[in-house]
């Protein structure tokens, strides 16, 4: 094998002389749930620890914001709050996402890359140039710091993940992403406050969903021992 | 249907976690030799070796990088490879059922 001749090549090879069929499918299944396993960009856990901080980040901007009249946004500790969260889920999100494809190389990991980076651009551009353009016509702080913020990444990100899931035909990940549209519909008419509430319960369900379907494709395996 | 019916390549212990491991892999994509090695706990000769048997089959590809220390192996299974294993899990399936 090129590049590998300086390897010791005095193995001790096994062969398949003796390997019981039943043997051979429980060793097949064995090897195959560890390997999605590794290469899994989503771990139940990550997905499962996700949801919890969406619920409580979108529930501290709801509970801030509920029964001001007239709608001021919520307080800089909850901002403050859900950036910290935002801030740990990436770290957490690019160490996960580096073990997993650690020594994979090929088009599938530059289209993930790629993937990756047009639900980036869709979200770190998308709410806030509507922001920015509803504050400068002078929409009210309601819309500007309420409705828009709370559904309008829903909507954006979530169109952006239903292309790319449709364009892969990945169904739990289309499932998943029209949960989030839906939920970023809703969120845009329940009101300032309502709208973060709707969001967080929409995207919890969403993100649990996922990790449900998920770990059970993974779960099927070929043929069980 | 016995177990001489099952693809003598693929029906070694080493050689199945091999290319179940690379199954698992989206079509195209390759693995370093080091992180296949490391998610199979084998010695180095020991994997070239089915490694070797492997390719000699068509069943995978091997491309190396760089040169001394810094030569970076990666490794792929071919659609003939794939195929291979398709047909020997549904081998197997069938004896199984036989038994």
């Amino acid at each position: 094998m090129p590049g590998t001749h300086d390897i010791d090549q005095t193995p001790k090879a096994d062969d398949g002389d003796g390997l019981d069929p039943r043997e051979a499918a429980r060793l097949l299944a064995q090897t195959e749930r560890e390997a999605r396993r590794e290469f899994n960009l989503t771990p139940p856990w990550i997905a499962t620890a996700m949801a919890a901080v969406i619920l409580v980040a979108y529930g501290a901007l709801w509970l801030s914001t509920r029964g001001q009249h007239p709608y001021q946004g919520p307080s800089l500790g909850v901002v403050g709050l859900v950036y910290a969260a935002v801030a740990v889920s990436i770290a957490v999100s690019v160490k996960v996402y580096r073990r997993a494809t650690a020594g994979v190389s090929g088009p599938s990991v530059r289209q993930q890359q790629a993937e990756g980076v047009a639900i980036v651009v869709s979200f770190v551009l998308g709410s806030p140039v509507l922001q920015g353009a509803l504050k400068h016509y002078g929409a009210s702080d309601a819309i500007v710091y309420g409705v828009i913020p709370a559904a309008a990444p829903l909507i954006i990100v979530g169109t952006t993940t239903l292309g790319i899931a449709a364009s892969k035909a990945d169904w739990p990940q289309f499932g998943a992403a029209l949960a989030v549209v839906i939920a970023g519909v809703v969120a845009a008419f329940v009101g300032p406050s309502g709208a973060w509430l709707a969001a967080g319960i929409g995207l919890f369900i969403a993100v649990l969903g996922y990790a449900a379907a998920d770990a059970l494709r993974r779960r099927r395996v070929p043929l069980r021992a | 249907m016995t177990a001489d019916s099952l693809d003598p390549v693929i029906h070694a212990p080493a050689r199945l976690r091999i290319v179940a491991t690379l199954a698992a892999l989206p079509d195209g994509a390759s693995l370093s030799f080091t992180r296949l090695q490391d998610m199979l706990e084998l010695t180095p000769g020991n994997l070239i070796t089915h490694l070797r048997k492997l390719e000699d089959a068509g069943y995978l590809t091997s491309e190396t990088s760089g040169n001394g220390r810094a030569s970076r192996t990666s490794i792929a299974l071919t659609r003939q490879g794939r195929a291979a294993l398709d047909t020997y899990t549904n081998a197997l399936r069938d004896l199984l059922d036989g038994l």
